[in-house]
């Protein structure tokens, strides 16, 4: 257990390093930051693609629209047929006249299509909803092939080309963000070990009167290691603090845009803390083999 | 372990706070010590005499192991090199004092702060270290000068502060690499009659110099160490060097009293 006089010690030598060296250490915590900052907005993007993609995917039931004149038996019949289609989780018919009612409620009270025609132009249809793995691109096109052979139907009807897209940026962003945080996290594992060997350098003699009087290498080791996990403490704050800015500004302008969970943010805060740990290790390592 | 005749296996004399055994040492592909064997007891004066370049350095850094022997056996304190924890070296190291010919004080932090360091890092509360540091620093005679960056004082005074920080942990042995190297004759004695008071302490001093004619005049045990190798190790006791310690410590009413430099055992340490 280390005494009173030594956690003193301690708790003091790990900040003295900011004090000594103020523009070393804030630019550190400059490009660790801003380094951060890019993995943070990496994942945010990621993050707001993917949940993105779960909304577009809910809404990607399809519509299967039916000849007219097939009569209400043929009509019925499709339905059994349509529900053991793999991937189909349940089927809805909409008969021409609750098309309609759909129709008039969507456009609202200023039309009133009763009146402007006097026949009923919407075909009875099918509404299909997919079962949640079948919610992609690939096995949506599979399903509407499938139902488009059949002669009953008149056209299937779904958000193709938008799923498609949203797929595509969603996988390039999971790879991006995967090798920006390998990156990233290399960079910041870097700059702080070089700015703690800075310290650890302009300490030599310290170092080595500690060793001769008989410190223990865990003495000598914590304000080191407890400097880099501030600077990536502080990284990782403004970090985040700049991403939250900028998320509370841009939050009234786009709807269902995603942020981090408070949950997440402390987690990225730990993990920044655990970058200048590591960084700070590495440097201390080659510092104090005797 | 292979048994190994050049490892001292009997049991070893209870006064002995330093032994080499047979000790070889590489260091960097050359072989800096050959065969090098001797004891130092508790209390003992021994002066480490030689060339520059023949050794003295690897034999201290040897006792304080920093550096391990690459042959043979090296035991301090109890602590012995080819079978020990080296996570235990720092505690041995806190018995252990360290004087250099640079004083290598923290240039950054006053008199006070330098001798108050090493009692920091060993974890000594705050109220011991006040009392430890001031009794010290007295006894150096810097109690005055303790506000005193170590650029603002001579080479004597300096050095001086280097001996209170090798003592303020009451060491067992006090090891002295050239302590006398940067400084004039007169401040050198000065040094050297320091040195000799907390050896009177009680306190094993290890003396290195490469000038053998100082030594000659210690009346004290000097061993010579040449190429790696010890040349000779004997008593330089003569008669009036004797008469001439008995008196020093006898009669010097003004000098602190040898025993106040040896700390009460048990109480220092947290």
């Amino acid at each position: 257990m280390p005494s009173k006089t030594q956690i003193g010690y301690l708790l003091r030598e790990s900040f003295a390093g900011f004090a000594r060296r103020k523009l070393t250490t804030g630019v550190t915590i400059l490009i660790m930051g801003s380094a951060l900052l890019i993995l943070a907005l990496f994942t945010i993007v990621t993050l707001n693609l993917g949940s993105l993609l779960e909304t577009a995917r809910g809404g990607i039931d399809l519509r299967v629209f039916l000849h007219e004149e097939l009569g209400a038996q043929r009509e019925a019949e499709l339905q059994p047929r349509l529900v053991v289609i793999p991937g189909v989780q349940s089927v809805a018919y909409i008969s021409k006249d609750m098309a309609l009612r759909e129709l008039q409620a969507q456009l609202g009270d200023e039309v009133d299509i009763m009146t402007a025609v006097d026949t009923n132009p919407l075909p009875p249809s099918y509404q299909v909803t997919l079962s949640p793995d079948a919610r992609t691109a690939a096995a949506v096109e599979r399903i509407e092939q499938e139902i488009l052979l059949w002669p009953e139907v008149q056209e299937v009807v779904y958000a193709q080309r938008w799923v498609e897209v949203l797929e595509r940026w969603n996988s390039v962003f999971r790879l991006a963000s995967l090798i920006v945080s390998l990156v990233v996290f290399a960079a910041a594992v870097f700059v702080i070990s070089n700015t703690v060997k800075l310290t650890m350098a302009s300490q030599a003699r310290l170092i080595e009167i500690m060793k001769l009087v008989g410190a223990t290498n865990w003495f000598i080791r914590t304000p080191y290691l407890c400097e880099g996990m501030l600077q990536g403490l502080l990284a990782g704050v403004i970090a985040m603090g700049i991403l939250a800015g900028t998320y509370s500004l841009l939050r009234s302008q786009m709807d269902g845009l995603v942020f981090f969970t408070p949950w997440q943010m402390v987690g990225f805060v730990l993990l920044c803390i655990s970058l200048g740990l590591v960084g700070s290790w590495a440097a201390i390592r080659k510092y104090l083999r005797t | 372990m292979k048994f190994d005749s050049k490892i001292n296996k009997g049991p070893l004399d209870l006064r002995t706070v330093i032994g080499f055994f047979h000790t070889h040492l590489l260091y960097r592909d050359h072989a800096a010590l050959t065969d090098v064997s001797f004891t130092v007891a508790n209390g003992e004066f021994v002066c480490l005499t030689g060339p520059s370049g023949a050794g003295k350095s690897s034999i201290l850094r040897l006792i304080t192991m920093d550096l391990l022997p690459t042959e043979g056996q090296v035991i301090v304190r109890g602590m012995v090199s080819t079978n020990m924890n080296r996570r235990r070296i720092p505690l041995l190291r806190r018995e252990i004092g360290y004087v250099f010919q640079d004083f290598r004080l923290l240039e950054d932090r006053d008199v006070y702060q330098n001798v108050q360091f090493a009692q920091v890092v060993v974890g000594i509360s705050s109220k011991q270290m006040k009392n430890n540091v001031m009794r010290l620093l007295t006894q150096v005679g810097l109690w005055d000068k303790r506000h005193r960056l170590p650029h603002q004082l001579s080479g004597g005074e300096q050095q001086r502060v280097a001996i209170a920080r090798a003592m303020v942990n009451s060491p067992k042995i006090l090891l002295a690499d050239e302590p006398t190297g940067n400084l004039d004759p007169v401040v050198a004695q000065e040094i050297i009659d320091l040195l000799f008071r907390i050896n009177t302490g009680g306190t094993c001093v290890v003396f290195s110099t490469h000038d053998h004619e100082i030594v000659k005049n210690f009346g004290q045990r000097v061993i010579v160490i040449e190429n790696g190798r010890i040349t000779s190790d004997e008593e330089h006791k003569t008669a009036a060097s004797t008469a001439h310690r008995l008196a020093d410590r006898m009669y010097r009413p003004s000098a602190p009293q040898p025993a106040a430099v040896r700390v009460q055992e048990g109480s220092e340490r947290a």
